[in-house]
């Protein structure tokens, strides 16, 4: 097997007192789909914020395609091929669509001219082309995550780290975001995904993390860890077990 | 529409080259001059304030610094003007380099609080040091030619509005800095370097205030404390900044005309008001901010465009229709 695109080894994060993520180690391998799940507080969206690079993990190392990065600082790690979202989104409010997403092209299309073509390719490929000129400030959420991605995918990143993208959109917007997504993939993205909705994150991923209190409490295909007592568990209680 | 924008720039700035030729008066002269100062103070303001979001109310600090840098060089140290013009601007640039870096940590309105605590300290070291002349200002050589004030503060200013306008709208770098203005965690995720944008933004403010500074010392040639360095000049770019629209170039430099030639009617009527003069000031930054808060400019490109951005907390999604449709009103044309 060829060297895996994403390592975490032995990632601990803690906040004073407060151990968010405790000693998780998995890997991702190039052109798969790997979903982060668990319960509320699991610690997903502070991993995400280690792999990102918005926080230097206390103990252990995030290696990308061979290079150590943990601790370097968010805006090199886009320039090294990581893409993330946001769960509570961030849009520009204050610019258009398609400024916001400019704004990412810049980093691969240094000239302005070339940067907004590009940023119109990428509205193209996510459905919000139309919606190019309205501020951003306007658009629905089902509009503003389609933005997160956009911007994230502006980066022409080769590793994408989606929060929560499904949460909360209507379930014709939802399976409009997985059409995206599976389209991402088969053109070779590999992606890393934290996502609540079991339907969603059950049928898009290869393989799943599961994390509980911060540690890893299983990982495997779909169906393996659906089966898994320790998931059982940590979702649905200690009898269901 | 662009080109139409270019040729009322370009008779703007036929009529401002050749008024000197067809005006005589130095009361006026000195009047256009001061105003086309403005403007220049007022466009690099915006650089840190409008298009970054940081709010500087210690603009006046580089300002003074620029007058101050000017004056000892020409007085103490005997360098002709051309030398000590460019230093005024490389003096203000570095001050804002040093201040920058444990300023543009805070936000909002500690920003604003910390860059007017340095403004009021500088002030104060101005006026207690005895290199500067102390309470008692400092007396620069006379140069008496009203044309050649008024054309060096043109060229400097319409110079300056050339090159911010390349930067801020023509080139990446506007965009990028109202990326960080809207939201710097947001921004670090696209390749961003929030912290490096703000300085270069802050020194790119500081550079032409201190230029224009040392243009005013010449000029003038009496400068103090209170005239360069105090809270005045700030207090000025503020609102000429916030009544004309930020964020924009012709916002501010349409402000800076209005409040300029406001205070110089003022002045030249009610100078026994003065502190009514700063009453006015303070109110109609209070109305501007509440009733336009994108400014004058901001409100009239917006009303031509017939598409008011939704209010700013505007929740689309949970709103009724109707409600949405009342905030964004010919949204998408």
């Amino acid at each position: 097997m060829a060297e895996p695109i994403l390592k975490v080894n032995s990632v601990t994060k803690c906040f004073g007192g407060l151990t968010a993520v405790d000693d998780v180690s998995f890997s991702v391998e190039k052109g798969e789909i790997v979903g982060l799940i668990g319960p509320n507080g699991a610690g997903k969206t502070t991993l995400f914020n280690v792999i990102s690079g918005y926080y230097a993990p206390t103990k252990g190392s995030v290696i990308f395609q061979g290079n150590d990065i943990s601790g370097k600082p968010p805006y090199d790690l886009a320039g090294v091929g990581i893409g993330r979202t946001f769960q509570v989104v961030k849009p520009f409010a204050g610019l258009t669509v398609l400024e916001n997403v400019t704004i990412a092209s810049f980093l691969k299309h240094p000239k302005k001219a070339d940067a907004e073509r590009h940023a119109w390719q990428v509205l193209e490929t996510t459905g919000l082309a139309d919606r190019a000129n309205v501020s951003a400030a306007g658009l629905t959420l089902a509009g503003r995550k389609r933005l997160e991605i956009s911007k994230a995918l502006a980066l022409e990143p080769s590793f994408l780290l989606l929060d929560e993208v499904v949460a909360g959109l209507n379930p014709t917007e939802a399976d409009r975001t997985v059409e995206l997504i599976m389209k991402l993939k088969a053109q070779g993205l590999t992606i890393l995904i934290v996502e609540h909705i079991m339907r969603v994150i059950m049928n898009i991923s290869d393989r799943l993390v599961v994390l509980n209190f911060g540690k890893k409490i299983a990982e495997g295909t779909p169906s393996e860890v659906s089966s898994d007592p320790h998931v059982v568990q940590a979702y649905f209680g200690e009898e269901a077990a | 529409m662009k080109n139409r924008g270019a040729t009322i720039l370009a008779i703007i700035g036929a009529a401002l080259l050749i008024l000197p030729l067809v005006v005589h008066d130095t009361f006026v002269l000195r009047v256009l001059t001061e105003g086309v100062m403005w403007i220049g103070l007022a466009i690099a303001f915006d650089v840190i304030a409008g298009y970054t979001g940081y709010l500087n109310f210690g603009h006046g600090a580089f300002f003074g610094i620029g007058a101050y840098t000017i004056g000892i060089l020409m007085m103490q140290a005997n360098l002709p003007f051309w030398a000590a013009l460019p230093a005024g601007g490389v003096a203000a640039a570095i001050v804002a380099l040093i201040a920058g870096i444990p300023t543009l940590r805070l936000k909002g309105a500690y920003f604003a609080i910390a860059t007017w605590a340095l403004s009021r300290a500088i002030q104060q070291l101005a006026l207690n040091v005895e290199f500067t002349g102390g309470p008692d200002g400092m007396r620069l050589e006379a140069f008496l030619n009203p044309q050649f004030f008024y054309y060096l503060m043109l060229i400097t200013v319409g110079g300056t509005f050339a090159i911010l306008w390349y930067l801020l709208e023509r080139a990446p770098f506007g965009l990028k800095l109202k990326a960080i203005r809207e939201d710097e965690e947001g921004a670090k995720a696209l390749g961003l370097n929030p912290t490096k944008l703000k300085m270069q933004s802050f020194i790119l403010s500081a550079l032409p205030t201190g230029i224009l500074g040392g243009i005013y010392a010449y000029w003038i040639t009496f400068i103090d404390p209170s005239s360069t360095l105090g809270d005045l000049v700030s207090d000025q770019a503020v609102v000429m900044v916030v009544f004309g629209g930020m964020g924009t170039l012709f916002g501010p430099a349409l402000g800076a005309i209005l409040i300029f030639a406001f205070k110089t009617i003022f002045w030249a009527y009610l100078s026994d008001f003065q502190l009514l003069y700063l009453i006015i000031l303070g109110a109609l930054i209070a109305i501007s901010v509440i009733f336009i808060p994108n400014g004058l400019w901001g409100t009239m490109v917006k009303r031509k465009a017939g598409a008011a951005r939704p209010q700013q907390n505007a929740e689309p999604v949970s709103e009724p229709a109707a409600l949405s449709a009342v905030a964004a009103p010919e949204e998408g044309n």
